[in-house]
C-alpha cells in the first residue's frame, strides 16, 4: 500500500508533520493535503499533528534564510510531489546543514532549486503584470491567475510599494484574496468577502491612455510577436489590461 | 490639444531610445508612493518584444537641432506638442498606482535653449518627487550643452541620468548631427561619475549609439564602448539598430534594421562587462566585424581551440566563463559545488549550463563528452551554427531582469 500522510494544507502544518515523521523514522510514499482523493492503492494516514510554531525560526536560524525561502517557494508550487520534495530536503538539511543547497547532485536539492526558481520567476513577472483598477470606493483591485501561488510574495511587494493605498489582489484560480488596509495584508478565501467591483468614473480614461501608450511604443520595423510571447506568455494576457482585447480576439 | 493626442505624439517620438531598464536603485518608499526594485521590473512587452518598464516620453518634440537621423529635427514638418509638468505628473501617478509602470523615463527635444529645456525637466521631476511624493524609478536625459549646476540639480532627483553619444566617432557626429558636440555629452558623463552616490543618480548612467547609420566597424563601436565603460563608469551602453525615418542623401537606405548585428553587439557588451573579455580578444583590425552566424563567445572559443577543453572540476572561474554555454551564475555554481563533490556531465544539467554549446569545450573528470577525435574546429563550428539556427533564437536586446 502507498502510505499517504495527510496535512491540513498549511506550510507550518507540513513542516510539523515532516519533523514528526523524521523523528519516528517513517518514510512516507507521499504527503498530501486534506483535499486529496485517494486511489485503491492508497492507505491514508492522518495523525492530526499539532503545529509547532518554533520550527520556522529554527530553520531560519540554524540552516539559514535561503533554505527556508526555498522550502516556502516549493510549497507555493503546484508540483504534485512538492511535500515529498520538502521532506527529503529537510532530511538532507539535518545532514549537510548550511551546505545543503550546494549539494546539487542530490535530486531533492536540484529539484527544490528548480521549482523554487520557477515560483520566484513567476512571482517576479507578476510584480510587473498585475493591473489594478480603481473602484468607486477608491480601492485598487486586481485579479490574477498564476500557475503557482504568488499571493504572499506579491502582497509583500505591494505592501511596501503602495503602502498608502487600500488594495485587493484576487487569485481567481485559487479563489483567495489579499486585502491590504494601509497597515497589514490578510490573505483569506475570496468567498468570505462581498465585493462591489463598480469602477471609478476616471478608470476608463486612464485605462484608455495606457492602451494608447502601449500601442504607440512598439516599433513597427522591429515587430517580433514571438519575442513578446517569450517574455509575456499568453496565459497571462487575460488579466493584462493592454493585452485583454487581443486575447479575446485570438480566442474566438 | 487633448492629453491622449499629446501622449501619442510624445511617446511615439521617444520610442527610439532603447533604454528602459529600471534596475540598480534601492530607493525606499518614504511616506509617499512607490519604491525602486533593485533588479528592475518589466511591466509589459511591446509588439516588438522590447520590455516596457518606464513611461517613456518626451517633454516636447520641438527641437532647435537638425540631426539628420532624428524624427524630431527642426526641418521635419511634423505635429509638435509639449506636456505641462502637471500633465506628466498626472499620467505618471495614475499609471504607477495601477501598476502599469515602474516609473518615468523623461527625455526632450531642445526647446529655446539647453538650459531652458533642462529647467523644465527639473521642474517636472521636482513636482513629482516633492508635491506627489513619488519614490518610484526616474530616468532622465540630461540635455547636452546645459549648465553644470543644472545637471547637478537634476542628478539629485533621479535614479539614473544619461546622455546619448549617438554615433561612435566625432566625424560621424559632425556629418549627421552638426549641432551636437561629443564633449557636451562627455561633460555630463563626467559630472555624473564624479558625484554619483546613493543620493545622486544611484543607478548610474548609460548612453546609446545608433548602429548602421554610418560606416564604422564593430571594432570601432566596441572600442568606443570599452573606452566609455572605463572612463565614465557607465552602467550600460545601448545599441540601437538604425531605422530610416528621414530621407537624406547622407543617410544609408536599409530595407530592414541591422538587428542581428545589434544582437551581436549586445552579446559582446556583456562579455566586456561581466566576462573579463577585452575588445582585442573578440575583434581585431583583420577581423573588425562580428560573425553574424555565431555568437562572439563561441567565435572566440573556435579561434582559440588550443585553450580548450576546460576541465570543469579544476578550471578557474575566469576560465569557466570563457566556455560557451556557461554564464556567470552557472560558473559560480560550479565553483561552489565542486568543493563538495566531483561534478559529472549528469550534474551539469542541474546547474543551468547550456550543454548544447558547452559540451564541445569541456571535460568532466578528464572525460570528453564524445569521441575525442571530433574535437576539431570544423565539426564544432558546423554543429554550433546549426544549433543557433534551429533554435532560431529571438534577439534579446534588453533584459532588465539582470542586475547591471
Amino acid at each position: 500500500m502507498n502510505k499517504m500522510y495527510i496535512y491540513d494544507g498549511t506550510f507550518l502544518n507540513l513542516l510539523s508533520l515532516i519533523t514528526f515523521l523524521i523523528k519516528n523514522n517513517i518514510k512516507p510514499t507521499n504527503i498530501v493535503n486534506s483535499n486529496y482523493e485517494p486511489t485503491l492503492l492508497d492507505e491514508i494516514i492522518n495523525i492530526n499533528i499539532v503545529n509547532n510554531p518554533k520550527i520556522i525560526n529554527n530553520i531560519k536560524n540554524i540552516w539559514g534564510l535561503e533554505i527556508y525561502k526555498i522550502m516556502l517557494y516549493v510549497y507555493f508550487s503546484e508540483d504534485s510531489y512538492k511535500e515529498l520534495i520538502i521532506y527529503y530536503l529537510y532530511l538532507n538539511c539535518l545532514k549537510y546543514k548550511r551546505n545543503t543547497l550546494n549539494m546539487r547532485n542530490l535530486k531533492c536539492v536540484s529539484k527544490s532549486l528548480k521549482i523554487a526558481k520557477y515560483v520566484s520567476n513567476e512571482a517576479h513577472k507578476l510584480k510587473g503584470f498585475v493591473r489594478f483598477k480603481e473602484l468607486e470606493s477608491k480601492v485598487l483591485y486586481a485579479e490574477i491567475s498564476p500557475t503557482n501561488n504568488c499571493l504572499l510574495i506579491l502582497s509583500e511587494h505591494f505592501k511596501k510599494r503602495l503602502s498608502h493605498e487600500y488594495w485587493l489582489i484576487k487569485d481567481v484560480k485559487r479563489n483567495m484574496i489579499s486585502i491590504y488596509d494601509k497597515k497589514n495584508y490578510y490573505i483569506i478565501p475570496a468567498s468570505n468577502l462581498k465585493l462591489n467591483i463598480e469602477l471609478n468614473k476616471n478608470e476608463l480614461e486612464f485605462a484608455d491612455l495606457w492602451c494608447t501608450f502601449y500601442n504607440t511604443i512598439g516599433i513597427k520595423e522591429r515587430y517580433n510577436a514571438k519575442l513578446r510571447l517569450n517574455f509575456m506568455p499568453k496565459k497571462y494576457w487575460r488579466y493584462i489590461l493592454e493585452m485583454s482585447d487581443e486575447n479575446e480576439k485570438s480566442n474566438k | 490639444m487633448k492629453l491622449k493626442e499629446k501622449l501619442t505624439i510624445l511617446a511615439d517620438a521617444a520610442k527610439y531610445d532603447a533604454s528602459c531598464s529600471s534596475s540598480g536603485s534601492t530607493r525606499k518608499n518614504e511616506n509617499g508612493i512607490g519604491n525602486a526594485s533593485y533588479s528592475g521590473i518589466c511591466h509589459s512587452f511591446a509588439s516588438d518584444g522590447r520590455c516596457i518598464s518606464l513611461l517613456k516620453i518626451l517633454l516636447t518634440n520641438c527641437c532647435i537641432f537638425d540631426c539628420k537621423y532624428c524624427l524630431n529635427r527642426k526641418s521635419n514638418n511634423i505635429k509638435r506638442a509639449i506636456f505641462t509638468p502637471e500633465e506628466i505628473c498626472t499620467i505618471t501617478m495614475n499609471f504607477y498606482r495601477r501598476n502599469y509602470i515602474e516609473g518615468l523615463f523623461l527625455s526632450s527635444g531642445i526647446i529655446k535653449s539647453p538650459d531652458y529645456t533642462m529647467e523644465l525637466i527639473i521642474k517636472t521631476i521636482s513636482l513629482l518627487r516633492n508635491k506627489y511624493h513619488f519614490n518610484g524609478y526616474i530616468h532622465a536625459k540630461a540635455i547636452p550643452g546645459s549648465s553644470d549646476y543644472l545637471v547637478k540639480k537634476l542628478g539629485k532627483l533621479v535614479d539614473r541620468m544619461s546622455a546619448n553619444i549617438e554615433l561612435p566617432t566625432e566625424s560621424s557626429l559632425k556629418l549627421l548631427a552638426p549641432d551636437k558636440k561629443e564633449t557636451n555629452v562627455t561633460t555630463i558623463m563626467k559630472t555624473i561619475k564624479e558625484n554619483r552616490n546613493t543620493k545622486f543618480t544611484p543607478a548610474g548612467s548609460s548612453t546609446q549609439m545608433i548602429i548602421g547609420a554610418t560606416n564604422e566597424s564593430d571594432l570601432d563601436i566596441m572600442s568606443k564602448s570599452s573606452y566609455m565603460y572605463s572612463n565614465y563608469n557607465l552602467k550600460r551602453v545601448f545599441y540601437s539598430a538604425y531605422i530610416p525615418l528621414n530621407n537624406d542623401k547622407l543617410l544609408p537606405t536599409l530595407k530592414t534594421p541591422p538587428l542581428t548585428r545589434e544582437h551581436r553587439l549586445y552579446e559582446a557588451d556583456w562579455l566586456l562587462r561581466y566576462y573579463n573579455f577585452k575588445v582585442e580578444d573578440i575583434l581585431s583590425i583583420d577581423n573588425p566585424n562580428f560573425n553574424l552566424l555565431i555568437d562572439p563567445k563561441s567565435d572566440y572559443a573556435l579561434r582559440h581551440l588550443n585553450e580548450f577543453p576546460k576541465e570543469i572540476n579544476t578550471a578557474s572561474y575566469y576560465d569557466l566563463l570563457k566556455v560557451p554555454g556557461i554564464g556567470i551564475t552557472s560558473a559560480k555554481r560550479i565553483i561552489k559545488s565542486r568543493k563538495y563533490f566531483k561534478i559529472t556531465f549528469k550534474d551539469l544539467k542541474n546547474m543551468g549550463i547550456v550543454l548544447k554549446r558547452a559540451s564541445y569545450f569541456i571535460t568532466c573528470n578528464g572525460k570528453y563528452f564524445i569521441n575525442k577525435s571530433l574535437f576539431n574546429k570544423e565539426f564544432i563550428e558546423n554543429n554550433l551554427v546549426l544549433e543557433t539556427h534551429q533554435i532560431n533564437k529571438p534577439s534579446i536586446t534588453q533584459l532588465s531582469l539582470f542586475n547591471e
